[in-house]
Order: structure tokens, then sequence, then C-alpha cells
């Protein structure tokens, strides 16, 4: 019982952080039908961004945020406006491979800029924790989470109350009529994007926290991210956080807990979290097809 | 007929790709050409580049010395290497690529069991000896190939050094949990950790295993706390050993002693954990502390390799390179003992070789794997890598128990 919820616990911890790297994923991809399969990269990037601002000017990850935030900010915005821009019309298979060659890239040039090693930041904090009955909690995963919390809810305050971001969701519901409101599509589509980068950006600070930095860490979060979306539903903020809290949940405790025995050999636990989180990802599609909070479009 | 430029592009570039191979490194009579795919970049680039690092070191040292003697002729050597991304197909095609397009007298292993796997399948179709010092499960060897050869204690042994130096010491270890990494090599080194912990009369409290690409093992972390154990052991690689020690102390575990195969010993464990990597334990190939003999032909002792090999690339040479190196090694006293570049007559060399040098012995068993060499057990002690096991190598006395998180 105490594992239980010791596991529900890790559950929710791993969640808040699947959740944040997956909403900027889940804008870009609800808003413009554009699979950002160079978000893993971006990522990446903002854990070297807290990385070099931690080993440089011993600046603390958390006040490192707005920080990696305005970078990719700007490096999102700056493809979709010079880059994306140019295909975003085309079908989907363009923007995938456009996408695909961008993290490439990226991961590639990180490579040569910072080699393979894996790095950290190890902070004075790293590792502290304090004990509620049997659970014991992580100081840095709770802070990660309520940050991750936090920056959510300022994103859906923001995509509701502000201009832009009533003039992002209008583009989301009928592009044609936003344009005759005097939205600036290309703009606003520069804007999301720059979000999405923004966003996983940050989410990279906080995973180079509790994780290792190197330049392909980002690849396990696409994938994440991509079921993420699909059991959350796509474009919306909410959506992004209960499917990021379900995904993390179903691995830390559904799945640690099965055995499988295929022919002589024993499959245990944690090795099938992937297939299991999958799985309810495949019985969500087939239930729900528009994702948990998702909604039906035309 | 009108070309577009595009097309004209696309021509061309075919053209280049399919003329490329014909002016080959291989061209050369007067050099030995070897081959080796190798994770530069993807998620196993670190180790690929220790990997690179430790051949590299060998084919200088052999060029400044002159060469190698082969039937009285003297050679050049030089190593063309491809990036196999980490993947293990790639690494197989690229292989191929190196055999019958370089057309390169013999292969020297990528980094890691999943690729040497593939590869080794290549050299056994093409029959190109193959000499690999990063690939310990023996699955590889299993299969009855006969071109491939690995330097290396196998898998199953790996930890064997870090249970018996925890069950000497005071007070002793009784129970063990282990946690390992999806893979062929790490299940390999669980299981033989496991069979060995139970033959010696220690308890087995918890074994289990994680995704290999996971970004969390935060389960897998509760669970082995709640068995309590004196040992834990991890069987991965850098990247989840990493993951698997800041897991350990976010949630307080408190073992007697931690036990690693691939961590403790890169540079990058203790760079990126600070304190929280004192005391820890890495089970290793090799290292600089062992005390060999060492045939003439190449740096005769560990001491003198680490030092040589410190002043070229600023680093302390870990287990990677040295083993990487012990791979060149194996062919160089290979040729010069057949006296020829035939595949057929350096891989009968290489079955009988049997040849003492700074890494340790290079001998071959039936199957083609290194099982007379032991491992040594490292430890990190205030920041830096000591040898504390077997006890009659060791640089520093063993630190045990482990002290509490924040004391260390």
């Amino acid at each position: 019982m105490e594992l239980w919820a010791q596991d529900l616990v890790n559950g929710i911890l791993a969640g808040g952080i699947l959740a944040l790297v997956a909403v900027g994923f889940s804008l870009v991809w609800g808003i413009m039908n554009i699979i950002n399969l160079a978000h893993g990269a971006f990522v990446m990037l903002g854990a070297y961004v807290t990385y070099e601002l931690f080993t440089a000017l011993h600046l603390d990850p958390f006040l490192s945020l707005p920080i990696s935030f305005i970078a990719l900010f700007v490096l999102g915005y700056a493809i979709q406006r010079w880059l994306i821009n140019w295909v975003v019309r085309a079908p989907i298979l363009t923007t995938f491979l456009l996408t695909f060659g961008l993290s490439l890239l990226i991961v590639n040039i990180a490579q040569i800029i910072w080699t393979g090693d894996r790095r950290g930041v190890e902070t004075w904090y790293a590792g502290a924790n304090f004990s509620l009955g049997a659970v014991t909690v992580p100081w840095v995963k709770l802070l990660t989470l309520i940050a991750a919390l936090a920056i959510t809810g300022i994103l859906q305050l923001w995509l509701t109350r502000s201009k832009t971001g009533r003039a992002i969701r209008a583009t989301s519901m009928d592009i044609g009529a936003a344009q005759l409101a005097g939205v600036r599509v290309s703009q606003i589509y520069a804007i999301v994007f720059g979000l999405g980068a923004g966003l996983a950006g940050v989410a990279g600070t906080l995973i180079a926290l509790s994780s290792s930095i190197s330049p392909t860490m980002g690849d396990p979060f696409l994938i994440s991210a991509f079921a993420v979306c699909v059991l959350g539903g796509l474009g919306s903020v909410q959506g992004a956080l209960i499917g990021g809290l379900t995904y993390g949940i179903i691995q830390q405790t559904v799945a640690a807990r099965l055995e499988v025995t295929i022919g002589t050999q024993q499959i245990s636990g944690s090795g099938l979290e992937d297939a299991i989180a999958f799985i309810v990802l495949l019985l969500v599609l087939i239930v729900r097809p528009t994702g948990i909070l998702g909604r039906a479009t035309a | 007929m009108f070309l577009r430029p595009t097309a004209v592009l696309g021509v061309c570039a075919i053209a280049v790709t399919l003329l490329a191979p014909v002016q080959s490194v291989g061209a050369d009579p007067d050099t030995i050409v070897f081959g080796s795919p190798v994770s530069l970049t993807g998620n196993l680039a670190k180790e690929g580049h220790l990997t690179q690092e430790g051949y590299e070191f060998w084919k200088n040292y052999i060029n400044a010395h002159g060469g190698l003697k082969v039937g009285g002729k003297t050679y050049k050597v030089d190593i063309k290497y491809y990036d196999d991304e980490s993947k293990n197909d790639s690494s197989a095609q690229l292989a191929e690529r190196l055999i019958d397009q370089d057309h390169v007298n013999f292969l020297l292993g990528p980094y890691g069991s999943g690729t040497s796997f593939t590869v080794a399948q290549m050299a056994e179709r093409k029959k190109v000896p193959m000499v690999e010092g990063n690939g310990a499960a023996e699955k590889i060897f299993n299969q009855g190939f006969k071109y491939t050869f690995g330097v290396l204690s196998p898998a199953r042994r790996y930890l064997e050094g870090v249970l018996e130096m925890a069950k000497a010491q005071k007070p002793a270890a009784q129970t063990v949990a282990i946690t390992a990494a999806s893979d062929a090599f790490s299940q390999e080194v669980a299981q033989g950790a496991a069979n060995w912990a139970q033959a010696h009369g220690m308890k087995v409290v918890y074994n289990n295993k994680y995704p290999d690409t996971a970004t969390d093992v935060s389960s897998v972390i509760s669970a082995l706390k709640a068995t309590n154990p004196d040992l834990v052991l991890n069987a991965g690689h850098v990247q989840d050993a990493l993951l698997v020690q800041k897991g350990l102390k976010d949630q307080n575990v408190q073992a007697k002693g931690y036990g690693y195969t691939v961590g403790p010993d890169t540079p990058d464990f203790a760079n990126s954990l600070g304190k929280d990597a004192n005391d820890v334990f890495g089970a290793a190939q090799w290292s600089d502390a062992v005390k060999y003999h060492a045939a003439a032909g190449f740096y005769r002792s560990a001491k003198d390799y680490a030092e040589a090999f410190q002043a070229v690339y600023h680093h302390r040479a870990d287990y990677h390179n040295a083993e990487s190196s012990a791979a060149c090694l194996a062919f160089q006293y290979a040729i010069e003992k057949a006296g020829s570049l035939d595949p057929e007559k350096v891989r009968d060399a290489l079955v009988n070789l049997d040849v003492v040098t700074f890494y340790g012995i290079l001998k071959f068993d039936s199957r083609g794997l290194n099982v007379y060499k032991p491992m040594v057990v490292n430890q990190i002690q205030n920041g830096t890598l000591v040898t504390v096991w077997p006890a009659g190598l060791a640089e520093a006395k063993v630190i045990w128990p482990t002290p509490p998180w924040g004391k260390r």
C-alpha cells in the first residue's frame, strides 16, 4: 500500500514535467497542424541554456527559466517565420520532413558544440527530500511540478485573456474568419511556434535538474509528448496537463507492477512501462479518438 | 534534352557517391587499413569517442615507431571510421561498406554489445576478422562465430568484483538489489551478478529492469528502497547510471554500498554529480593501477600507457580507451605472428594468441571471448577514481559503509 502511494506521487511528479514538454508540442500541432519533430531538440537546447548559465554564472536553474524561454522563443519564432512559413500550407509530410531535418541539424550542431559528454547541473539542494508518512518527496521534483503547473496556468490565462491569445485561438478555430477580423496569420503562426519552442526550453531547464544533459536527451521526450497529446487531446493546455499526469501515473504505478512471461523470458515491471502506456493510448484512440479532453473537429 | 538545375545536381550527387569508394584508402599497398563503424553521434556518442581515442592512440604509436612488420615488409596502419549514429543496423551496413567498397583489411569493433552483435554477423558473412573491445554480452560469442574476437571480460562477470569486495567488508553486505537497463549487455550483467550472489550466500532481494531509454526510474527506486538492501547494483550505461544515482538520493535510499557497471569510470559521472558521486563503486575492465609486465611492441605497463595517453588527450585514460587500444594490440600481435595479411591466417593467429599487454592477458576461449582477464573495482573517493579491488592492486582502502547522503 505504501509503495502504491509512493508510486502515485512519483507518477504525478513525472507527469507534471511530461505535461510541460507536451503542452508546447500540442499547441503547435493543434493550431498549425504541424507535428514538430524538432520539439525534443528544443527541450535539449533549453537544458544547455541552463547548463551554460549555471556553470558560467552560477545562476540557479529556476532563475534561468525566463532566459531559456526567451532564447528558445526567439529561435522558434525565427524558424517559423523564415523557414516553416514557406511550407506551412504544404501537405503534412512536407512539414514532417522539414522538422525532422531541423531536429537532426540541431542535435548534430549541439554534438559539435558540447560533444557527447553527459553533463549535469548539481545544485546545493539536489536530492533534498522530505517525508510524508511513508512517502518520500524530492524537493527538486516537487518544485519542478509546481513550476510546470504555474507555467501552464499562466499560458492558459494568456491564451484566454490577452488579445494575442484570443487571436491565436481564433486562428485555430477558423483561419478565414480570423483573417477577415484583421488577424495576421503568419505573425500568429510565428508566435505560436515560438511559444511551443519556448515551452520546450523551460521544460528542458526543469529536466536538467533531475536528469543528465546530452545532445540526444530530447528524443524520448518527443515520443512521450506525442503520446501525451493524443491521450489528453490536441491544442489545449488542460488536455496536455491531464494527458501528462495520466501518462506519468500509468508508467509509475500500473506498468511497474506487471509481469509477463513470453516463452521462457520473463519480462517484469518497468521493462514494460512504455508498452503499457502505449496500450492505454491505443485504448483511448479507440474509445475516445479526440483524447480525454479533446474536442471533435470537422 | 533539358534538365532542371536540381535534377543535374541530383545526378551529380549520385555520381559522386558512386565514384567516391574508388579513391578509398585501401588502394595504398604499403598501408594496412582497419575499418570501424563507431558511434560518433547518438546516445552512445560519448563511449564511441572514447573507443575512437583508444584506436587512434594505438595507430599513432605504431606509425610513429615505424609501422607493423609483416613477413619482412613494413606497413603503415590506417583506420577508416564511419559514424553508426549508435544504431545497430547502421553499424552492420557501414561494416559492409567498409569491407566491400573501402576494402579494409580488418575490422575493429564498434561501441556496445548491440552494435558489436550486428557487425559480428557481417564479419562472419564476409569472412573478415574483427577484434572488438566494447561489446561484452556473451550473446555475441554464443553464436558460433569464427571471425569475431572480444578482448573484454564477459558481461556476466562485470559485477562479480563489486560483490566479492562487498562480501569481504565489515559489516559484510548480505542483501543485494539489482537494477538493470533492458539491453542485452545489462541483462547479462544482472543475471551474472544475481547468480554469483546466490552462489556465495548473499540474498538477492530485488532484481528488476527498466527501459534503456528511460527518463524517469522513480518506480524502480521506490520498489528497491522497500527491500532495504545492503548493496545496490546497477547494470546500465552512463546516462541511466546518472539517473539511478540521482534517484537514489531523491528518495533517500541508504545502502552500505552502491555499485555500477558503466558510469563511475567516465569523468562525466563525477562531473555531473559532484559530491553525490563520492564513494560509489564502478566495475572496470581495466584501470591504470593494474600491474602487468607487457610484451614488447607497445607500452610495457598500464602506468606508461596512462601517462602517454594523458599527455595526448588531456584526460585520464579510462577503461574504454584501454580496451579499444587492446583490440588493436590483438591484431598487432596476430598479424606479426601470421606474417601475412591474409584474413584466414590472421584469424588462425588470433585463435592461438596468448600475450600479456598493458591491459592484461589477451587470449581467447573457443568462442573468441577473453575469459582469462579479471575485472577491477574502482571507487570515487573525494572526486577521484581509485582502484580498490582486488586487494593486491588497491591504491586506497575501501570506504565502507558508504556515509549517508550529504556527508560524502
